[in-house]
């Protein structure tokens, strides 16, 4: 058996600090491990979990320094530690509105507001969600976006994975333990995951990938029956008898909470330039949650250190008044 | 190998120092070895903690054979396990505290023993307004990482308030029983056996659920 330890939190000790970063995946705890480093006060706040996005995956292959691969959450686990250990306090705790615009930057959570000089958005993205026919009835009623978390519950079903990128293709591998019985619909005429991940899944030859596939609806009464599916080559519907949907087609940045006048760009993911500053001064922000080409777990980590380099450059010419 | 290393021994040894009331842990196991696969896993563990604190205590007990215990404490499956301070606060493993569960079980323990209970204040007082009897199943599986959170705030509503009963409930291990609530993702809370909903919510949004459930 397995045991997770999520070793505590400490409550938050100062009343302004130098630094708060908002989300706790890899973005947010790297930023967290330098900003300690160069002692600022930092109050790290994470929603649910520490490790984000990448403590929902069983295993990283492709982090550096770890050649057997590293559970997500593990990952997680350890830069909170690394954080912790240079000083970081870490609060549990959803932040539902921010002011970032003045000298201090208040950030609200619950009913408490922490005052800081300035901010780093770590706050990511979550999985996009599927918007189809009948798709919105059956969400968390056979519709999942987390394989790690519903797998067993569809032991020896039928299920569909939706997209094909690295995500859904890590992730369809992962519920093989589970069912044989999986099928693949992808939208484009091939896969766009790492091609270790597509040699893996094409030595299981029962598999089924549906390419060119785009989704019409999803069917059944109390539970999913069915997806109808059109073939975008021959204009040919049909329809996948199936248990369960199991969606990976991309990401929406995690910014609703945020400042209005915060500049992003037309799909939500902030804007920043070269030192992860935004438009607003002592702002800024890193990790999945800003605009680039490829988020992962080292790209979010090389913002966030970035990011805490940047924070440390603008506090020391920060005047108090 | 011991399923708890030194290092996670070492930090709890130093979680529990303070603690100043008893953690009563009863542990109901079953005959059905196949319910009861992981058991002496659980054993283990218990056996563990009981020796880092000396606030906790263990005790074992049969699902078939404590009738008295199973009915005084209303416990309707097995393996299970409830937690007690000097009385019952409605707070119920169903299936065994593993994965990331095992945080929750840790966190719970620490509440009991410190007597103290890390609600907003004015969420507290909300829940201890509450004075009709509400029934909380938290659905969990053990490789969700976002169901301890809604275990726990289910579990501190318990321990803040009598009326309130909340329970934990492995979808693995009673596949069945999670399938009459239609359980397929998790976490998945169940409010009096009538509303609903999916994933893990703040405190106060949770107490809002609750709420709305009872008017
Ligand atoms: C299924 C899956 C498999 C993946 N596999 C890999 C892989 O093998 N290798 C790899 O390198 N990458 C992988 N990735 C991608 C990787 O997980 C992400 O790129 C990475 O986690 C991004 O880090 P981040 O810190 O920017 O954001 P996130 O991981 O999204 O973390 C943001 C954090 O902020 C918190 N947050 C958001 N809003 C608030 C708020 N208002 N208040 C408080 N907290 C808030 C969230 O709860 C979250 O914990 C995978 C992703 C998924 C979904």
């Amino acid at each position: 058996m397995m045991l997770n330890l999520n070793k505590g939190s400490n409550l938050p000790s100062e009343k302004t600090y130098d630094l708060i970063i908002i989300g706790g995946g890899p973005a947010g705890l790297t930023a967290g491990i330098y900003a300690g480093r160069s002692r600022l006060k930092t109050l790290l706040i994470e929603e649910l979990v520490v490790g984000g996005q990448a403590s929902t995956t069983e295993r990283l292959e492709n982090y550096p320094g770890f050649p057997d691969g590293i559970g997500g959450y593990e990952l997680g686990l350890k830069m909170e530690e690394q954080a912790k250990k240079f000083g970081v306090e870490v609060l549990f705790g959803k932040v539902e509105k921010t002011e970032l615009e003045g000298k201090f930057k208040n950030i609200y959570v619950e009913e408490k507001i922490y005052k800081s000089k300035s901010v780093i958005i770590a706050s990511g993205a979550t999985p996009r969600r599927l918007n189809v026919k009948g798709s919105e009835k059956f969400h968390g009623k056979g519709i999942s976006y987390c394989a790690t978390c519903d797998g067993a519950l569809f032991t020896d079903k039928k299920i569909i994975v939706v997209g094909g990128g690295n995500s859904a293709v890590e992730e369809g591998l992962f519920m093989l333990r589970y069912t044989k019985d999986i099928i693949f619909v992808q939208d484009l005429p091939f896969l766009t995951a790492e091609k270790i991940l597509q040699e893996r899944l094409f030595e299981n030859k029962d598999l089924k990938i549906y390419y060119n596939s785009e989704i019409i609806s999803i069917n059944g009464e109390d539970k999913i029956e069915s997806m109808s599916v059109k073939d975008k080559k021959t204009n040919k519907n049909f329809d996948i008898q199936t248990d369960g949907i199991f969606v990976y087609i991309g990401l929406v940045p995690k910014t609703d909470f945020l400042d209005k006048n915060l500049s992003i760009n037309e799909y939500g993911y902030i804007k920043v330039d070269n030192n992860m500053k935004t438009n607003l001064e002592g702002v800024f922000a890193a990790g999945d949650v800003i605009e680039k080409n490829f988020r992962q777990v080292i790209t979010a980590a090389s913002d966030g250190s970035i990011a805490a380099k940047s924070v440390e450059k603008y506090l020391e010419n920060f005047k108090e008044v | 190998m011991s399923l708890l290393s030194e290092d996670d021994k070492k930090y709890l040894k130093e979680l529990f120092k303070g603690m100043k009331k008893d953690v009563n842990i009863l542990f109901f196991i079953t005959e059905d070895k196949k319910l009861c696969m992981m058991c002496d896993d659980v054993k283990e563990i218990l056996g563990d903690l009981k020796t880092l604190s000396d606030k906790i205590k263990v005790k074992e007990l049969s699902f078939e054979n404590d009738k008295d215990e199973v009915k005084k404490y209303d416990v309707r499956m097995a393996p299970s396990v409830v937690l007690l301070s000097d009385k019952d606060l409605g707070v119920k493993y169903y299936g065994i505290p593993g994965g990331y569960e095992f945080s929750s079980l840790v966190e719970d323990i620490n509440d009991i023993g410190n007597d103290f209970i890390s609600l907003d204040e004015s969420v507290m007082d909300d829940v201890k307004s509450i004075d009709k009897d509400v029934h909380i199943q938290v659905f969990v599986t053990h490789t969700c990482p976002y169901c301890p959170s809604a275990v726990r705030t289910a579990h501190k509503f318990a321990m803040v308030n009598d009326k309130i009963k909340s329970d934990m409930i492995d979808a693995n291990t009673f596949y069945e029983y999670a399938d009459t609530y239609g359980v397929s993702a998790v976490p998945r809370v169940v409010i009096n056996n009538k509303d609903f909903f999916e994933g893990s919510l703040p405190e106060r949004e949770f107490l809002k659920r609750v709420l709305n459930s009872l008017k």
